[in-house]
């Protein structure tokens, strides 16, 4: 079955004629630019976590880092609205495209992995040597993925094979 | 002046760019954006950590702690330095006469004052004897124009690609947002 006619539905719906078609800079420029910054924000983020308990910033505990949850997890919710807005304007563009699917499963494994770590650092015993290897492996698997879901996002431009239905 | 100066670094890069050849292959440009990208986020995200911290999120940390952070967040910037000067040493035309570009790099100028500023006026409250664990005003301000210098420059650069230079027509001011050739 095709999904062609849902994207053609999509694509002449009145959001995503105005996310593509506006000439104004809040519409498809706006939510780019969002999107970057939520990047910033969301992985920025999440890669300094995983950077300290890899060992960077000894003296910074790890529970201080609940702190800056709530800038990180602002950065994934702008970058998920701003993401939905994107794929409302351009639907053929980016499903399909596999790329499109290997950022969204990357993205959805490092946020698995943030969570767990988050709950690691929260209720697990930081002087036991097995959790602290546990953790140690989820920070690489997170800079792994997060890199990964970067790197792919970036490629959406240079790899899709068709732009509108 | 600043406009016959635009036009001189755009002939000098096309005549003798060490780097357009390696950038015009396949995956080159791709590969170099994605690093932009990995880049930023490793500078926003130490050096976000450190202006956080200033304004006062996780304020039991001491601040000298969290500015550990900081050479992460000056790698970020050299991965970003270099690959930027990738792309205007490839395309110098779509870079010096685009006034997206021109306010980004006004703000990297601003964000890097700013952080100059931090050292000067803030580094006895910060690493001295006995720190003090709530950042004097004068700091907060400064994290505070460093995360928005940053943000700016993020969307400035987002922006370049829907500034492209058009060719030059009638006035043109002091400096040039069109392509004279």
């Amino acid at each position: 079955m095709s999904i062609d006619p849902f994207l053609v539905w999509l694509e002449s719906s009145a959001l995503s004629e105005w996310v593509v078609g506006s000439d104004s800079l809040l519409a498809f420029p706006g939510i780019l630019a969002l999107h970057a910054i939520g990047m910033a924000f969301a992985a920025g983020l999440a890669a300094v976590l995983d950077l300290r308990i890899l060992g960077v910033a000894p003296g910074v505990p790890l529970a201080a880092f609940r702190r800056f949850m709530p800038v990180l997890w602002t950065g994934f919710w702008l970058n998920a609205a701003s993401g939905v807005l994107l794929l409302v304007g351009y639907p053929t563009k980016a499903l399909t495209n596999p790329v499109f699917y290997l950022k969204l499963l990357l993205i959805g494994v490092a946020m698995v992995l943030l969570v767990r770590i988050a709950r690691l650092i929260e209720h697990g015993d930081m002087a036991a040597p097995a959790v602290a290897r546990t953790l140690r492996r989820l920070a690489i698997a997170s800079l792994v993925c997060w890199s990964g879901a970067i790197t792919a996002g970036r490629l959406l431009a240079y790899t899709y094979t068709r732009l509108r239905a | 002046m600043i406009a016959s100066a635009q036009v001189w670094l755009v002939s000098a890069i096309e005549r003798h760019s060490p780097v357009a050849d390696l950038m015009r292959t396949a995956w080159a440009w791709p590969i170099a954006e994605s690093l932009h990208f990995l880049g930023l986020c490793l500078l926003v995200g130490a050096i976000g950590s450190f202006d956080l911290r200033l304004l006062g999120v996780a304020r039991s940390v001491p601040i000298a702690a969290v500015h550990r952070l900081i050479p992460w967040g000056l790698l970020g910037f050299a991965i970003n330095v270099a690959s930027g000067l990738m792309f205007v040493l490839t395309e110098p035309d779509q870079y010096i006469y685009n006034p997206s570009f021109h306010l980004k790099v006004l703000f990297l100028g601003i964000a890097g004052v700013n952080a100059s500023l931090f050292y000067v006026t803030s580094f006895q409250q910060a690493f001295g004897r006995s720190p003090s664990l709530d950042a004097p005003r004068r700091a907060k301000v400064i994290a505070l124009v460093s995360l928005c210098a940053w943000m700016t420059v993020i969307v400035c650069g987002r922006m370049i690609t829907f500034y492209r230079p058009g060719p030059c027509v009638g006035d043109r001011g002091l400096i040039l947002t069109c392509d004279p050739d």
